[in-house]
């Protein structure tokens, strides 16, 4: 398709390594037993659907097509996951919070009502993100 | 005899803007007082190293109290007719009352968050029976922390107002600390911290009021978290630009919550800030 070395981030292994840590986590145990919904992760112009049971990752959709339904979702330009996701996170780009008030192009689709319900969970899942280090893609 | 820290809490049963309010005040140390004004949905309890601190407390009674509908203090009678919605003018009311109440002479207040916005009004208003103020994640102008969700049917606001001020602790800071401070959010009464936002983010405007600041009537130090996104370092240093012969400092590797997040780090900070509010003797 010629995206070129990019198309492939955030990369299979860490997606493996993340769900392996989500899965394995004693936080999501207490307090995952209701966070049950399918969500979506768009790195730059990759996307992937993450279908969560009871506070796990079930299953993640590469590429999710019209027939995938998500709740919700975070988007945003490759740049920005890296920031994220760096082990020295420069300030602004530390907490997902803080990236939907200071950083416009990281972006949270789809209902925002859903996300906010699961509010400490959700922010759980992605401090694991970051846990999980920098992708290798 | 058991080890208790020297912290002593009481109530007090005060008028505030013509209601009864039974407010809880908590204190330690001998000198020149020290207000203290916790942090928009919490309390207190955010200033526990601070007043265990004997370099502090060897120096300055520090009083800190939860504000009306916060902590320990009880809404007044009839609170469930009305919306809570703090103001620029009743967040000062509130203040005036117990620094009345308690014949604090010339205090020096310490604020942060919203409690870091309201000094600078205080030192606005009342710069001669001040001695100073110390502003931690002090702006003048904070709007875009206010949503509906944050009191809503649908989600439980504890949890929702708990993690979305846990991003505003640096990364840095130990998870113990954050985690407490999480444990405070969540345990705010429903719609406390979002009529404390309202204020925070649409009420509030002081970019007037820092014009008529004297520091050589009211002394201001001001301090802020590298990663707090709240109050951004910029934000704060607006407010020095605006204020001649104020002090700021930027806290390296520090949040929007320096006393709870990490008291180590602060301690320096904080001290070298009272130290230019009330210079010690040689």
């Amino acid at each position: 398709m010629g995206f070129g070395i990019m198309s492939d981030y955030p990369g299979a292994s860490w997606l493996a390594r993340y769900r392996e840590r989500v899965n394995g986590d004693v936080e999501l145990d207490v307090i995952g037993e209701w966070f049950n919904t399918t969500l979506t992760l768009t790195f730059g112009e990759r996307s992937y659907a993450l279908k969560i049971a009871k506070g796990k990752i079930a299953d993640i959709v590469a590429s999710p097509r019209l027939d995938v339904r998500a709740a919700f979702g975070f988007a945003a330009p490759v740049e920005v996951w890296n920031k994220f996701l760096s082990p020295d996170p420069p300030p602004l780009y530390h907490d997902f919070f803080a990236m939907l008030m200071r950083v416009p192009n990281f972006r949270l689709e789809g209902d925002s009502l859903v996300a906010m319900q699961n509010a400490r969970a959700l922010h759980r899942l992605m401090n694991i993100m970051r846990e999980t280090g920098m992708p290798d893609a | 005899m058991p080890e208790f820290e020297p912290i002593a809490g009481r109530y007090i049963t005060i008028d505030i803007a013509g209601e009864r309010h039974r407010i809880f005040i908590e204190e330690a140390g001998r000198g020149p007082p020290l207000l203290c004004l916790h942090t928009a949905g919490n309390d207190s309890r955010q200033f526990r190293h601070l007043m265990n601190d004997g370099a502090v407390t060897g120096r300055f009674r520090v009083i800190a109290f939860d504000m009306p509908y916060h902590g320990r203090s009880t809404p007044p009678d009839r609170w469930w007719l009305k919306k809570f919605r703090l103001t620029t003018e009743s967040y000062i009311a509130i203040i005036r009352a117990v620094w009345l109440a308690l014949k604090l002479e010339r205090p020096t207040v310490l604020g942060c968050s919203m409690g870091g916005a309201i000094v600078l009004k205080l030192a606005a208003r009342y710069q001669d029976e001040l001695a100073g103020i110390v502003g931690l994640e002090s702006s003048a102008y904070a709007p875009g922390r206010y949503n509906d969700f944050l009191h809503h049917p649908a989600i439980h606001g504890g949890e929702l107002c708990a993690s979305y001020t846990y991003g505003l602790n640096s990364p840095y800071s130990p998870e113990v600390n954050r985690r407490e401070n999480w444990w405070y959010y969540a345990q705010s009464g429903p719609g406390v911290y979002q009529g404390d936002v309202y204020f925070y983010s649409l009420d509030w405007d002081a970019r007037e009021d820092l014009k008529q600041i004297d520091t050589a009537r009211c002394k201001v130090a001001l301090l802020t978290g590298e990663y707090d996104y709240s109050c951004t370092p910029a934000m704060t240093e607006a407010v020095a630009a605006a204020i001649p012969g104020s002090r700021y400092r930027l806290m390296k590797g520090m949040g929007h919550f320096p006393m709870i997040e990490n008291y180590p780090g602060f301690r320096p900070y904080l001290l070298d800030a009272l130290d230019h509010i009330a210079p010690q003797p040689k």
